[in-house]
């Protein structure tokens, strides 16, 4: 998901979602605030994604021994999933992750979740429909119009700049602004 | 927690894809980085000394996670260090292709620093938003380019990529770039006064931010 050195790869990374540790490990209790002390088993806590999807996929020991359990993060809970599939345009996705998107397809590789991937799928669709009609018609400072943009995700804002970057690049070049450079 | 003072560096990245000029480096933030990097090596070292080399994960693992959260952390450290650097470099040798004169303005700079501050130190002096090394890399950079660009004399590859309008121009100076030669005499530039001049004798003035080209 993304090449190593993509900000917004680490940015998605550093996103947090809750975990559940199955062992006793010494030594790392700063992870629950208990600094120089230790984790016990069952103890749930929140830690970025580049350090809970790793741990949650190793398997030790004879037993094939797991580390910690992966939950779903609240930010695709039913909850969530419920509004979004009543009204995607509404819903403010920034505030529940600033890379929703991504944040999403990296949880969703290791679960089987078929519906949360229709649901966004679908969300996504709308939401960029939305985008792309503020992108080539700006309405200019209606209240309804803002609230929707500031509620974009980082990709959707990226694809929002793009989208109005290149209809003014192309009306330009068209000679309809008239730029004496 | 660990990888905090990562974030931050990366979030200073992220802002500076998006400015046009290059902000501070962040000396504190990286040293902070890398001794944590270090920290978290001398941890391991310690944890795993009583094995004397012979550690199995499987029959100790408890131990084993601890060994791979503090790695996965030191990797993640190491990766945000890359992306910050990487940003930065990139951005200065985009500013090297525009014909940006990155060592003259960082060397302005430091003079107007040093003019406000009578009195100060002269290390204290140094607004230079680059490290050292980077602005090693920027001479070695732009020497490489120069040589690069030498091979074709009658074509600039720094030069604009837009095709002129017309053959003369107005500009305004904005600094004072002393005299320059064109084909219709010698023109003094002081700054705030405005010429009418060939366009390309001043191209590379405007590049690289003395003159202003007015519309």
């Amino acid at each position: 998901m993304g090449s190593y050195y993509d900000i917004d790869a680490i940015l998605t990374d550093a996103q947090k979602v809750p975990c559940t540790f199955d062992l006793d490990i010494p030594g790392l209790g700063y992870l629950d605030e208990n600094a120089g002390g230790d984790i016990k088993a069952g103890t749930r806590v929140s830690l970025p994604l580049w350090l809970s999807t790793l741990l949650a996929v190793q398997r030790l020991g004879p037993s094939s021994q797991q580390l910690c359990t992966l939950d779903l993060p609240a930010s695709i809970s039913p909850r969530v999933l419920a509004a979004l599939k009543a009204g995607p345009k509404t819903v403010d996705l920034r505030q529940l992750a600033s890379h929703y998107y991504e944040l999403a397809a990296r949880v969703l590789e290791l679960f089987e979740e078929e519906e949360i991937v229709d649901v966004l799928g679908e969300t996504f669709k709308e939401r960029a429909a939305e985008i792309a009609d503020h992108a080539h018609n700006p309405r200019g400072a209606l209240g309804e119009a803002q609230d929707f943009l500031r509620g974009l995700d980082e990709m959707e804002r990226q694809l929002f700049r793009s989208a109005h970057g290149s209809s003014n690049a192309m009306r330009e070049w068209m000679g309809e602004t008239k730029k004496k450079r | 927690m660990y990888g905090d003072h990562a974030f931050k560096l990366v979030q200073h990245a992220k802002r500076t894809q998006a400015l046009v000029h290059l902000p501070h480096y962040q000396t504190e933030l990286v040293r902070e980085t890398t001794r944590e990097v270090r920290d978290l090596d001398k941890d391991v070292s310690n944890i795993l000394a009583p094995f004397e080399g012979s550690f199995n994960p499987s029959s100790e693992p408890a131990t084993a996670c601890s060994v791979l959260v503090n790695h996965l952390c030191m990797r993640r450290n190491k990766r945000c260090l890359l992306a910050y650097h990487r940003v930065r470099s990139d951005k200065l040798e985009e500013m090297c292709w525009s014909g940006k004169d990155i060592l003259d303005q960082e060397q302005q700079a430091g003079r107007q620093g040093n003019g406000e501050g009578s009195g100060m130190a002269s290390e204290a002096g140094n607004q230079s938003s680059l490290s050292p090394e980077e602005e090693e890399y920027i001479r070695q950079y732009g020497d490489m380019l120069a040589a690069y660009k030498g091979q074709w004399t009658d074509i600039d590859l720094t030069g604009s990529l837009e095709p002129p309008r017309d053959l003369f121009i107005d500009v305004r100076v904005l600094k004072d770039a002393g005299e320059i030669q064109t084909e219709y005499g010698a023109i003094t530039l002081t700054k705030n006064s405005q010429f009418f001049v060939r366009q390309g004798d001043v191209e590379r003035l405007i590049a690289q931010g003395y003159l202003q080209k007015l519309s």
